[in-house]
């Protein structure tokens, strides 16, 4: 810049030679922009299919079960022997809850209790990975038939599978399963532990060597809830140990007592998933 | 440079740069925005606002702190600093969408106040792995929120130049808990590198940029005048001084400018009352020694700013002794009337 070129904003005009270097500098940061942009939205992880039909009610009907989780026994088809199939809808609550209040104002509304009980009611779906979960919310009056009589004819298949040790994320199955992507991991930590804090049956997420995705309902040796217990474990990386029973579709782990343990460390440069990989837990469990 | 105070003293300038700024907002969110969803379509709207609402920030963040040093190292890059506020404001604003966002989305609906659930959800201060992120980019994000607010000439003058300065390099402070809530935060999600490697290639731009200028500056404050005489020191011969412009020396660790004007030497504080911007590096315009940050204007001859206008900063002694600048560095009170020295023999 010679001497006589010196730029004060408030004049209306740059010097000449100022006013092109400013040019060659709003180039360069749009060029910045585009790059980074680019880059960023172009290598940003895959979202998942999961999906949550926001605004839409479906009515769903079913056996109610209280447990392992809240939810409904769902007929699908029967097979060609002319055996019925189901599949465990678990339920969950409005926003950041679980299911259990608003069933539990509903028994109160009726005067019984619904376990067993073939109950339809109106929803909002979410659904990934070959599992579904319903959300109901008591503001969409989701009870829309109760049987009082309670169905006894269908048995729950129930297995034992076995003490297990699998290192997996502990996720909270309605962000996961449609609501939020990502629904797991860091960023979504602190939502997952609000959720599960609520009330929503923990799920551990599992996916081994090659890739395929196990989904298990986490409970205490007892067979209580563990919300509590499961706090500062959500959504990273960890391993534990449990009895695994199978109830229908899904498989329950009774997690032994203090047997959780965090697996991950900064994971910046780590494939991700391999850091929730453990051998191949599946097959001792199917 | 106004006598009172508007909510934005618009010129022509100022409207370039906000335009600029509200071009590459635009292109950014449209490429962002466009290839997620031609590449990634599964997202939300929520995590597209979020994240391409952080991303920007974090992104003119870095071109913010970028333009103190690049101006300190070629004052052609001046004209970014002009109207540096706006695009601090327009950081804010971004990051301050993705807060919103990110609180509704991750702590709303809950059984819990999501301001305290931000606080309370996760409570690993003692992991660095599992260390609750977002809590720094809520302190990150108020520290923005008290500069952005107090970003007007109207704070700057009420809370005095110091304070208002010393407070707005929390920035620094600021930067740190971003690039700390990234790195473990949605990094520790992310798969790719590439959010790393541009973290990494920010920090390490913004630490040379700052380095290099630090060592520029430096290399003027560490000269040595050795030459002294009753009270004044010799600074440099008269040539080396263009005209309607200054050198600057520091003597004691005072910045001082030795302006030439006309047939004149003039010396006033370096130090410019607005925003502390170099005067020394500034031109006399108009008869006004004029600051190259944001143009507020000196008169050499007293170091008091042209009627209506009220800034004064210290004068000193200078005179010629064979074309020599001898230099008193002890100031006169601000605004203080010398008469320079004369210069003889022009060529």
């Amino acid at each position: 810049m010679n001497n006589s070129e010196f730029y004060i904003g408030w004049q209306p005009q740059a010097p000449e030679r100022l006013a092109k270097h400013n040019r060659s500098i709003v180039i360069a940061l749009f060029l910045l922009i585009a790059g980074v942009g680019t880059s960023l939205a172009l290598l940003q992880r895959k979202f998942s299919t999961a999906s949550f039909e926001f605004g839409q009610l479906t009515e769903v009907k079913g056996i109610y079960q209280s447990f392992p989780v809240p939810s409904l026994k769902v007929s699908t088809a029967d097979d060609v022997f002319g055996n019925s199939s189901f599949i465990t809808m678990p339920l969950v609550g409005y926003g950041k809850s679980g299911a259990e209040g608003v069933i539990a104002q509903l028994e109160r509304n009726h005067k019984f209790k619904f376990d067993n009980h073939e109950i339809t009611v109106k929803g909002t779906l979410l659904y990934s990975d070959g599992k579904t979960l319903l959300q109901i919310d008591q503001h969409d009056h989701p009870l829309v038939k109760v049987k009082e009589a309670p169905v006894y004819g269908r048995k729950a298949t129930i297995a034992e599978l076995g003490t297990v040790k699998l290192t997996g994320e502990v996720l909270d199955p309605k962000c996961y399963f449609g609501v939020m992507k990502p629904g797991h991991g860091k960023p979504h930590r602190d939502c997952a532990i609000r959720c599960i804090e609520g009330g929503m049956s923990p799920v551990f997420y599992v996916r081994n060597e090659t890739g395929e995705t196990n989904y298990y309902l986490l409970l205490d040796e007892a067979g209580n809830k563990m919300n509590g217990e499961l706090k500062d474990y959500i959504a990273e990386p960890v391993s534990l140990e449990a009895r695994a029973v199978q109830y229908d579709d899904w498989i329950v782990l009774y997690v032994r007592r203090g047997s959780i343990r965090r697996t991950g460390g900064l994971s910046w440069f780590k494939i991700k998933d391999g850091d929730i990989s453990c051998g191949n837990p599946s097959s001792s469990l199917q | 440079m106004s006598a009172s105070y508007t909510a934005v003293g618009w010129n022509r300038q100022k409207k370039i740069y906000d335009w600029v700024i509200a071009g590459l907002c635009t292109a950014y969110f449209t490429i962002f925005t466009l290839l997620t969803l031609i590449f990634n379509d599964q997202i939300t709207f929520e995590t597209l606002i979020i994240r391409s609402t952080s991303t920007l920030a974090v992104l003119l963040l870095h071109i913010i702190l970028a333009i103190g040093p690049l101006c300190r190292l070629n004052n052609k890059y001046l004209p970014l600093l002009y109207n540096r506020r706006h695009l601090g404001v327009t950081m804010f604003s971004m990051a301050l969408v993705h807060g919103i966002f990110s609180l509704f989305q991750f702590h709303a609906l809950g059984n819990k106040n999501p301001l305290v659930s931000l606080f309370i959800s996760n409570t690993n201060y003692s992991s660095v792995p599992a260390f609750p992120f977002q809590a720094l980019g809520f302190f990150a994000l108020l520290i923005f929120f008290l500069m952005a607010i107090t970003s007007h000439d109207f704070w700057l003058h009420n809370l005095s130049p110091r304070v208002w300065k010393t407070m707005h390099m929390f920035v620094y402070l600021a930067y740190f808990l971003v690039v700390m809530h990234v790195m473990l935060g949605v990094i520790q999600y992310e798969s790719n590198p590439v959010l790393v490697i541009l973290i990494f290639t920010g920090m390490a731009t913004l630490a040379v940029l700052h380095l290099k200028a630090a060592f520029k500056e430096h290399k003027t404050d560490s000269q040595q005048f050795s030459k002294q005489l009753e009270g004044f020191v010799y600074v440099c011969d008269v040539k080396e001084i263009e005209n309607s412009r200054a050198k600057i020396f520091c003597i004691d660790k005072e910045r001082i400018a030795v302006y030439r004007h006309e047939d004149r030497l003039y010396a006033i504080h370096n130090v410019c009352k607005h925003q502390g911007g170099p005067l020394g590096e500034g031109k006399i315009i108009d008869g006004c020694i004029t600051c190259p940050w944001h143009g507020y204007q000196y008169l050499p001859q007293n170091g008091q700013s042209p009627p209506p206008f009220k800034e004064k900063v210290s004068t000193y002694d200078v005179k010629i002794n064979d074309d020599k600048v001898w230099l008193n560095p002890i100031p006169f009170q601000e605004g203080s009337e010398r008469e320079g020295a004369l210069i003889k023999n022009q060529k």
